[in-house]
This record gives C-alpha cells, sequence and structure tokens, in this order.
C-alpha cells in the first residue's frame, strides 16, 4: 500500500475529475433512457445526433452508461488510494482514454457532429489518465 | 508487491496493464462496430408485401402512419431500435400496415434523401431504402446526403433498378407528394418526428414523444380492440 499523504495532488485531481466525468455520463444515461435530446449550444442537434447515433449504444447498452461506470470506478481507486488502487484509476483511464479517441473519431470523420458533452468526458478521461500515470510513474521508481 | 520480482515487478505489472486496456479497448471498438445494423435490408423486408411507401398487407386491421424526416436523429434510433421489432411482432402476420408520412422539414439534405427514398418506392423498394438511409445516418445537413451516397445505397437495395431510381429522383420529383405529406401532418397537429398516428377499428391514437415500445404495442391494442 502507498502511505498516506503519498500522491496526494494527483489523487485529489483524479477524485475531482472522476466526480464531473460522472455526472456527465448519469446526465447523458438519463437522456438516452428517457429519450429527451441532450443540451447542446451552439449549432443545435450535435448532441442529439451523437446519442442517437447507431454507435451511442454496444450491444445495446448506452454508451454514456459505460461512462458512468467507468468513472464509478475512477471514484472507487480514488478512495482506494494505495497501489491497487493507482494501477486501477490507470487501467480505467487509459481504457477510458483509448476508447474515447475512438468515439471522438467517429463523431468527426463518421457521425460528422460533435456532442460538447462526449468531447468534455474526453477532455476529463485523457487528463484523468495523466494524474493516474503521475502516480503510477511515482509508484514504479 | 516484490520490486524484484520478474513477473511482479512494478514495471512488468504496468507492461501487463497497458496490454490489457488496449485488448479491453479494442473490444469495444469491435462491439461498438457490430451493433445497429438491421441484417440484410432487403432480407428483412422478404415476404411482407410493399406498394409504394405502404408496408404490410392492405387489409390489415391496424395501419399505422410513420412521420419521419430522414435526417431525424430520433428518427434513426427509432428505426434501428423498435422498428424492426414493430415489423417482425405486427406487420409480418398481417396485423399491422405501416404508411411511411415522409417529411423533409430538416433543412435541403432532408429533401434529397426524402426523394431518393421515393423514387425506391416507385418500385415497391421504399422500405429497404428507407432503412439503409437511418443504419447511414450522419449529422444534420452536415452535407453527407450527397449523390453518390444515395446511390451507393441504391446499390444495396436488392432489386432495385439504378438507373430507373436515378431517372425518377431527378429534379423536383415528388414536390406535390412531400407537399401533401406537409399538409397531413398540419391537419393531424403533427409538428415533431417520430410521430405516429395509429387507426384501427376500434378508433385512433398518437405517439409523439416515443421512450418505449410498450407505448407501440398498447396503442395497436387500443385501436385494434381486438
Amino acid at each position: 500500500m502507498a502511505p498516506k499523504g503519498e500522491y496526494a495532488a494527483p489523487r485529489l485531481a483524479l477524485l475531482v475529475l472522476a466526480v464531473l466525468g460522472f455526472l456527465i455520463s448519469a446526465y447523458l444515461t438519463w437522456t438516452h433512457f428517457a429519450g429527451l435530446a441532450p443540451v447542446c449550444t451552439g449549432n443545435g442537434h450535435g448532441c442529439e445526433t451523437v446519442q442517437s447515433s447507431r454507435y451511442a449504444t454496444i450491444v445495446g447498452t448506452p454508451v454514456a452508461l459505460l461512462g458512468l461506470l467507468a468513472y464509478g470506478g475512477l471514484i472507487l481507486s480514488a478512495a482506494w488510494w494505495g497501489e491497487l488502487g493507482i494501477y486501477l484509476g490507470f487501467l480505467i483511464s487509459l481504457v477510458g482514454t483509448l476508447f474515447s479517441a475512438y468515439l471522438t473519431y467517429l463523431e468527426v470523420f463518421v457521425i460528422n457532429a460533435l456532442c460538447q458533452w462526449c468531447l468534455a468526458s474526453a477532455a476529463i478521461m485523457v487528463v484523468a489518465l495523466v494524474c493516474a500515470a503521475l502516480a503510477t510513474r511515482q509508484l514504479t521508481q | 508487491m516484490e520490486k524484484n520480482g520478474t513477473l511482479r515487478s512494478p514495471r512488468t505489472l504496468l507492461a501487463l496493464l497497458v496490454a490489457v486496456a488496449i485488448v479491453v479497448a479494442a473490444l469495444f471498438v469491435v462491439l461498438s462496430q457490430l451493433g445497429g445494423s438491421t441484417e440484410d435490408a432487403g432480407e428483412f423486408y422478404s415476404g411482407i408485401p410493399q406498394d409504394g411507401t405502404s408496408l404490410g398487407k392492405e387489409d390489415a386491421p391496424v395501419t399505422v402512419y410513420l412521420y419521419e424526416d430522414f435526417q431525424c436523429p430520433f428518427c434513426g434510433r427509432f428505426d434501428r431500435e423498435m422498428f424492426p421489432d414493430l415489423v417482425d411482432d405486427y406487420v409480418r402476420d398481417g396485423q399491422v400496415k405501416v404508411v411511411a408520412e415522409t417529411m423533409a422539414f430538416l433543412g435541403p439534405d432532408s429533401v434529397t434523401a426524402a426523394r431518393a427514398a421515393l423514387a425506391a418506392g416507385e418500385q415497391n423498394h421504399y422500405w429497404p431504402y428507407h432503412t439503409l438511409l437511418f443504419e447511414n445516418q450522419k449529422g444534420e445537413n452536415s452535407g453527407y446526403v450527397t449523390n453518390e451516397f444515395l446511390r451507393d445505397l441504391a446499390e444495396q437495395t436488392p432489386g432495385l433498378d439504378v438507373e430507373k431510381w436515378e431517372d425518377e429522383r431527378a429534379g423536383d420529383s415528388f414536390t406535390k407528394e412531400l407537399e401533401a405529406v406537409q399538409s397531413r401532418a398540419r391537419s393531424s397537429g403533427v409538428d415533431s418526428t417520430p410521430t405516429l398516428i395509429f387507426e384501427g377499428p376500434n378508433g385512433r391514437a398518437k405517439i409523439v414523444s416515443l421512450t418505449d415500445y410498450d407505448q407501440i404495442s398498447s396503442a395497436i391494442d387500443k385501436v385494434d380492440g381486438s
């Protein structure tokens, strides 16, 4: 276990990011099941288009719900901030970043629409990966 | 944690985690690509009578008037997630007939897509083309509804004479049909899509905010009355 107080900055940052990501995913999950269009600024229907696209679900499971689980996992990893928590956070945020990169590619090049909530979540996941990687680096040195 | 052990050293563990992450993310990507598309569109509708924009037996006791715009994201979601069940549960055995009320109010791409689908309807292939349009739906008015895109879908529509279809969709074809749908939509109080209007021996029902397939079953039961 990592001694208490070590890696406090990345832990706090990861926790804050995970809570933000959790809230975004919870909102998108709710709009999915309620059949509502997510609030989207700017040119109107990008969020609705992305959230209603064929890529918004994986084997019937909304991608937003997968995000909710991932951010829930990150919150848990920040709560168990020992070796296990740090490695768990690294694993989840790396999977999340890779998958977010794929989803962003789909938005830009396949769906031709941008969802600001999804982009915000992708950015959060990348920063979460940086935090988890910093903590992991300290652990492996 | 044994820092000196080969297998359990932090660096080995880290490499393992990276490998696991790549595999899991790749799995999600593959599953994401698999989902959402109906089996072969022509196969799906085989055996079901198609006449213009109408799908199902002419004498079906219940008729569903389906107001959709090909660029409407929720119409796309409805078509992928609920419409196949509606066809399998009610249309295939002759209980329900579906009539497409093709709207084109979201922009120029909606009009182009609607004309292409209606041209397919002239050869009684509206429904497979309709399914292909929704399966390949992209951002609203992002310019994806090109001639090449539409022709590609036409070539994927089994039995469609593509050259004849090209002739039929040319110019300002189907303007009157689209105006007539707009007029029917106004008189029926349809101001959003998808809207489903059910008519049967027991009356009429309308679904505007569709969130659950049970709403469709309930509406059919209500107007059918049998």
